[in-house]
């Protein structure tokens, strides 16, 4: 008899090993193997409590009954605090409870009976507790069946738990590479609102640009407009905030900007337009930005820089000059009147012009690279036709290994 | 970061401490928007114990500022470290904010 009694569990366990091992669908797991444990104890419900640690409860994951409404309001209304009730205290404790009559256990939360009118008489509580610690509880509402292995029944909890944590584990990857496939995606889409090629040319204008964003969309920008036989704009801006919000509000402002340069006829009217435009931004979003009109044949260039970094001009000899004029506030903060500054571009000279990545990136003990180290490096390398690849292979061995953090957006800008 | 709250006759001092950036400006946000739901005449943010701010951290005063200007409240920020002044003078956001030495300064000013 005892033999049978043996037999039987053990064939129990293996048929429970194998519904754990047969899915990595978490609610199909969850779903199988406790209608199997309800029908093996003759139980009349059962459920699954998952520990938030955001708010310290435990809130129904799963609930199983033959009343779908009990099922669907202990989901939705009914959260128990650590150490309530006989789940909270399973939690807590760690440890397995078997209650056979509720009515003599003060730890018994009444609550959950009295919203949903189900009548707890008996629970089995079992923890389930992971390898990254605590997942929840399972319990086994009014089972009819008593003689079951107690050993068996905890050991067969742990190995449920480790296979709800690998389901867990295995449904966060999934969901990892769906958002990266997405960012993928994004990425490419935000690439396509800056100009098709990172070059331009016009009479003896030359003009270069690269953009690294921090992660895989980012919210720097710049852009080109050939807008007359002489008349070339640009900007370069930097975008308040990072990741979705900065990238989504970056693709709408180069769409402006194109949209603005070609309808307004000065630098005040078209920044006034853009500061108008991002006035309105949600969530007091801003932009820093050099925008520049040139004249391509006198080499005349007015511009305005709203709140962002000082640009470098880089002379015939390699003196470098650090132009800091500022003509405001970053465009959206506040409603003013920008008024433009004026710069020369003698044949030879050049306009380098950059986002806060570049000077931001950090290298070792935290230390940024700084304007000193742009500065020294570009006398350096002033004449040189690949000054700005030569710049990012310098920013990237100064951080390699660093987290970047920030976009980095260089503009070369040179009067051949 | 963290967000200590006072509130004195038609004031409220919010003195946050640490760094305010991407992952923690939310919270100074829902703070301000409190604020600025409720209509306080004057919020002081005391910036004493932050040591940087980011852009996002600058757009969430930003847009308290401009949720303040509808009921014509003042946003005050005092005690900047010198880090946080270069970042606002630099920008010439010093000419946007209310700028303070100090909290006694900006509750009397």
């Amino acid at each position: 008899m005892k033999t049978e009694y043996f037999k039987e569990q053990l064939y129990t366990l293996l048929e429970f090993t194998e519904i754990i091992n047969s899915t990595l669908d978490i609610n199909d797991l969850m779903n199988i193997v406790m209608d199997k444990a309800k029908s093996e104890l003759e139980a009349e419900a059962c459920s699954i409590l998952f520990y938030n640690d955001k708010t310290n409860k435990l809130e129904f994951e799963i609930a199983i009954c033959n009343n779908q409404d009990t099922c669907e309001t202990l989901k939705k209304k009914i959260s128990i605090e650590l150490g309530q009730g006989i789940a909270g205290w399973t939690a807590l404790n760690k440890e397995p409870l078997y209650i056979e009559d509720v009515r003599n256990d003060k730890r018994f939360y009444s609550d959950a009976d009295k919203i949903t009118g189900f009548i707890t008489k008996s629970i089995i509580a079992v923890p389930l507790i992971g390898r990254r610690g605590l997942i929840g509880v399972a319990e086994i509402i009014n089972p009819e069946r008593t003689n079951y292995d107690k050993d068996i029944f905890v050991a067969l909890c742990k190995q449920f738990a480790i296979a709800i944590e690998n389901a867990l584990l295995y449904k966060e990857s999934l969901e990892r590479e769906r958002l990266k496939h997405e960012l993928e995606i994004a990425s490419s889409i935000q690439k396509s609102f800056l100009p098709d090629r990172p070059v331009f040319t016009k009479k003896d204008f030359f003009i270069k640009a690269v953009n690294i964003p921090a992660y895989m969309i980012g919210g720097d920008l710049y852009d080109f407009v050939d807008l007359s036989n002489d008349k070339v704009d640009f900007i370069i801006g930097d975008i308040s905030g990072k990741g979705i919000s900065a990238a989504l509000y970056m693709a709408k402002l180069i769409s402006d900007f194109r949209h603005i340069s070609v309808l307004n006829n000065s630098v005040t009217a078209t920044i006034a337009h853009m500061n108008n435009i991002v006035n309105n931004a949600p969530m007091g979003m801003f932009i820093t930005a050099i925008y520049m009109s040139c004249n391509v044949s006198k080499g005349h260039i007015e511009y305005i820089n709203a709140g962002h970094l000082p640009f470098l001009k880089i002379g015939v000899d390699g003196v470098v000059n650090v132009i800091d004029e500022i003509s405001g506030p970053p465009l959206g903060v506040m409603e003013y009147e920008y008024q433009p500054l004026t710069i020369e571009l003698q044949k030879g000279e050049a306009l380098l012009l950059i986002t806060d990545g570049v000077i931001d990136a950090t290298g070792m003990e935290g230390k940024h690279f700084g304007f000193n180290r742009l500065l020294d490096f570009v006398k350096k390398h002033h004449s040189s036709d690949r000054l700005l690849e030569l710049l990012i292979e310098d920013i990237n061995v100064y951080s390699r290994g660093f987290q970047r953090n920030d976009d980095i957006t260089i503009l070369e800008l040179r009067r051949l | 970061m963290e967000i200590k709250i006072e509130d004195q006759k038609n004031i409220r001092i919010l003195s946050a401490m640490g760094e305010v950036d991407m992952h923690t400006s939310p919270e100074l946000r829902k703070h301000l928007l409190k604020a600025v739901k409720d209509k306080i005449p004057i919020v002081i943010v005391d910036l004493k114990e932050v040591s940087y701010i980011d852009s996002s951290g600058i757009a969430t005063l930003v847009e308290a500022l401009k949720g303040m200007m509808k009921y014509k409240g003042s946003l005050k920020l005092c005690s900047l470290s010198e880090r946080v002044k270069e970042i606002f003078s630099f920008a010439k956001l010093d000419k946007v904010f209310e700028i303070y030495k100090d909290l006694q300064d900006a509750t009397i000013g």
